[in-house]
């Protein structure tokens, strides 16, 4: 499969990257910030998305059965703990927008387990792996391609 | 651009619209519900935004800034207010939806367009065929989660825009859906926006 197209302008890319590296910074835990991006990237099905950050994980030493379970973490038990669960679920109510706001009975739950500027960043993160989400499903860039 | 905690202070990127140039504003005046008037129309009280994201999350916001300016850049801004306007709806961002209903009607954007948006397939008579195609776009790269972007959507979109400019839109389009997670998860309350103070 080829990419539609791999045109993407350098401001954007520049633009994109400094938002994922601050948001990254700010949330300070990249092993957790791995999981979100592949649990996001599993919910837009984009497959670059996937392929990278599943191999980051890996680089980064995570345990194989959190990259293998991810898809089914609600029902995983105890291979996620409860830090990692309110990250998942919030990641699931902000990637599905379109399904309905936000539960505040998620927000409450992410906010128990993070401070106010965790949390901001964390919802950065989430909200810039949807970006690329989007930039890479949308030109249809191949897993392990050049993404432009 | 999209949507930040209006009252987040020291975020002086973007410039207010000047004095004396009014003009259509005049016209669009904000007026929420959280002021006395619509207290007294027995509407709901506001309710407080969740987390004020930029003011702890400085740098995200500077970034991201830069990067609505940059994904603007080559787009027509009659038609990037639609696409704003359409994504907000289907993510259902009241702050978006706010800012973008107001800069499109104060930038002189018809109302019979602007309502229309919500039922646009059946009211193409209203939109320029470049215009619907950006459209479809918008929606298939806003719910993403339910398929993938179709490829007569993106066919027809490309018959209508240059590769650079397809770039420019499929980046806005990502953009705008980036401020509405901004918008809803932090519920960013809509009604104080001022015509004019993003664009």
């Amino acid at each position: 499969m080829t990419a539609r197209t791999h045109r993407l302008d350098a401001g954007v890319r520049d633009a994109m990257q400094a938002v994922s590296a601050a948001a990254k910074k700010g949330f300070g835990d990249a092993a957790l910030a791995e999981l979100v991006m592949i649990r996001a990237s599993q919910l837009n099905r984009c497959a670059f998305c996937l392929d990278m950050h599943l191999g980051l994980a890996r680089g980064l030493g995570l345990d194989q059965r959190k990259l293998d379970l991810l898809d089914a973490w609600e029902e995983a038990g105890e291979v996620y703990d409860e830090r990692e669960r309110a990250a998942l679920a919030l990641t699931e109510a902000v990637t599905v927008l379109t399904d309905g706001f936000v539960p505040d009975a998620v927000y409450e739950t992410a906010a128990q387990h993070f401070d106010e500027a965790r949390l901001a960043h964390l919802v950065a993160l989430i909200t810039v792996i949807n970006t690329w989400n989007r930039l890479m499903v949308s030109r249809r860039i191949p897993p392990g391609g050049a993404p432009w | 651009m999209g949507c930040f905690a209006p009252r987040v202070e020291g975020m002086t990127t973007h410039t207010d619209q000047p004095a004396g140039q009014a003009g259509p504003t005049r016209t669009t005046r904000t007026t929420h519900p959280a002021d006395a008037a619509g207290a007294s129309r027995g509407y709901a009280p506001e309710r407080p935004a969740r987390l004020s994201w930029a003011q702890h999350a400085p740098e995200v916001y500077k970034a991201m800034l830069r990067l609505d300016t940059a994904a603007r850049q080559g787009l027509d801004p009659k038609l990037y207010e639609l696409v704003k306007i359409r994504a907000s709806q289907i993510n259902h961002c009241a702050l978006c939806i706010d800012m973008h209903t107001k800069d499109a009607l104060a930038a002189g954007e018809s109302v019979d367009r602007i309502v229309l948006l919500g039922a646009w397939e059946e009211a193409r008579h209203f939109y320029t065929e470049k215009e619907l195609a950006a459209l479809e776009l918008t929606e298939a790269v806003t719910v993403l989660t339910d398929g993938f972007v179709p490829d007569a959507v993106y066919d027809q979109a490309a018959r209508h825009f240059d590769e650079a400019e397809l770039a420019q839109l499929i980046s806005a389009i990502a953009v705008i859906n980036a401020w509405n997670r901004f918008g809803v998860t932090c519920r960013l309350a809509p009604g104080h926006y001022r015509p004019g103070r993003h664009r």
